[in-house]
């Protein structure tokens, strides 16, 4: 079956500049292999335009299953004089059971043998997941930043080593110096070889390792989509390249009304390939394509289903609530993740 | 001098309100009070500044146009014993068997269920409406519960709009004056 891109996708990819183009001209022999096109299923077939709306009475699969996830907070600091008995004792009180720490702030400070010994000691005593290190990378960007990323990336796995974290979190970034700056050539071949190049290396820097190195797809970055995340772990060919899921950092408007379906696309796409989750909300509220965040569970994503998908994955997950502004709109955040997961029986640690 | 003042004890205490309920009527055309009412709640709960241009950003639609004052906000009621209909300032119908049953319908997205229960509570009418935050399937449950009330001349309409949704629980007062 070969991997047919019509006019209309095309245009359709284009106006949303939601599907990148490195991951829809595949080549022949590997299109061969992948029986989907990199979009959703057409809803009136496919003599209709835009497919932005979602059928009628879409029927949702709310089964959940067993696996509990755990609600992070960004909290974790290597800042010297942390109480870090008081610190997970506050997470928990809090309600949050994992926490992963900004790799510039974390890096910042050698930690002695004596901090890692105590902050594992109290992760233990307090049972919070000090899961992974986040890197806000731009390994692709022009030399010599590229470089410079990709050994904070390296120094980030061998800290994640050293506390016993299970991966290090980042992005592939843009072509320009700013990785939140979409660069035109970002979905270029040139983009593409960039990325499989750089976690190449990274990988083989930190060879032996056993964390893993999760890529976060990001709309203006060159890896913005759960196709391009399949193949990017197949093309760098190495069983620690994992994927971050941050689905609203995949939206854009031709599915922004249809996130019941990209939800379990991309849960059906990726499965056990997610090694954590972010957990945001938006709605599309403007003339332009601008999305902009809403408060979690009262936007377009389909909250019941994102935390089904969740419960159903292999491995229990840590999802990390954000990107809100006010340590009370994290707690309102949490009350609703919270009660749409009880109504659906997912399992909240 | 006692039985006179026991009988408008009485009056006080049984009579009035007998006779007020009695007289409730919601039926007419009002016309929102601007300066007296709450700000109407945002269709959307964002949590950022909004970076889009154009429309977005307060979630209502239409508006007073582009010159002057704004155009009053009209809303028309008929009530009867056992019914209401409401027609919204857009123009948008909805009619409430006043039985406290539940039904339910779409909900404006097209997209999820809201289940509506509407009665009468002594002389109150009392909507309560059950659905998705944002009529988005899967999202928060959000309960809107309205209380209707009249001032004693009939001439105020005061509609009490409780929001409860996991996350937080808000109050907006709005009030109507009958044209």
């Amino acid at each position: 079956m070969t991997n047919k891109i019509s006019r209309r996708n095309l245009l359709a990819g284009a106006v949303s500049a939601g599907l990148a183009a490195g991951s829809m001209t595949v080549a022949p022999a590997q299109a061969q292999q992948r029986s989907t096109e990199t979009k959703l299923p057409d809803v009136w077939g496919q003599d209709f335009l835009y497919q932005w709306s979602p059928p009628a009475n879409l029927k949702r699969d709310l089964t959940p299953g067993n696996s509990p996830l755990r609600l992070s907070h960004i909290q974790m600091t290597s800042a010297e004089g942390t109480d870090y008995g008081a610190l997970f004792k506050r997470m928990r009180d809090d309600g949050w059971t994992a926490c992963e720490v900004g790799s510039a702030q974390w890096l910042s400070r050698k930690l002695k043998d004596s901090d890692v010994r105590e902050i594992k000691t109290q992760l233990k005593a307090h049972d919070v997941n000090f899961y992974g290190i986040h890197c806000a990378g731009n390994i692709i960007a022009p030399d010599p930043e590229a470089e410079q990323w990709q050994r904070h990336i390296i120094d980030a796995v061998h800290s994640a080593d050293e506390m016993g974290c299970q991966l290090i979190l980042t992005h592939v970034g843009s072509m320009y110096p700013n990785r939140n700056t979409p660069h035109p050539q970002n979905w270029s071949k040139e983009a593409w070889t960039r990325s499989v190049n750089a976690l190449k290396r990274i990988c083989k820097d930190t060879a032996g390792s056993k964390v893993e190195i999760a890529i976060e797809p990001v709309n203006s970055e060159a890896i913005n989509n759960p196709w391009a995340q399949v193949r990017l772990k197949e093309d760098v060919g190495d069983p620690r390249i994992m994927s971050g899921l941050d689905i609203t950092n995949m939206v854009h408007p031709g599915v922004a009304f249809r996130m019941t379906e990209f939800t379990n696309l991309v849960f059906d796409l990726l499965q056990d390939q997610i090694a954590y989750i972010h957990a945001k909300d938006f709605v599309w509220n403007g003339m332009m394509a601008g999305l902009n965040w809403s408060m979690n569970a009262t936007g377009n994503m389909d909250y019941e289903t994102f935390l089904v998908r969740i419960s159903r994955l292999k491995r229990p997950t840590n999802v990390l609530v954000e990107f809100l502004t006010t340590e009370g709109e994290y707690q309102q955040a949490k009350r609703n993740m919270r009660a749409v997961a009880e109504k659906v029986g997912a399992k909240i640690l | 001098m006692t039985k006179c003042l026991v009988m408008m004890v009485a009056m006080t205490l049984f009579g009035l309100p007998a006779f007020s309920i009695a007289a409730q009527d919601f039926s007419g055309s009002w016309v929102r009070d601007n300066v007296k009412s709450d700000p109407a709640p945002n269709m959307y709960w964002l949590t950022r500044e909004p970076n889009s241009g154009g429309a977005g950003g307060t979630g209502r639609a239409g508006g007073g146009g582009g010159r002057g004052a704004p155009a009053p906000i009209v809303m028309t009621v008929q009530h009867d014993a056992n019914s209401l209909t409401v027609t919204s300032p857009s123009g948008a119908v909805q009619k409430y068997t006043l039985d406290g049953k539940p039904f339910s319908k779409l909900t404006d997205t097209g997209m999820a269920k809201a289940v509506i229960n509407a009665s009468t509570q002594g002389g109150t009418i009392v909507i309560t409406t059950t659905q998705p935050w944002g009529g988005m399937p899967g999202n928060a449950s959000l309960e809107i519960r309205e209380v209707w009330s009249l001032s004693a001349d009939g001439k105020v309409l005061t509609v009490t709009a409780h929001h409860n949704a996991p996350a937080r629980q808000n109050i907006y007062i709005t009030i109507y004056n009958k044209r």
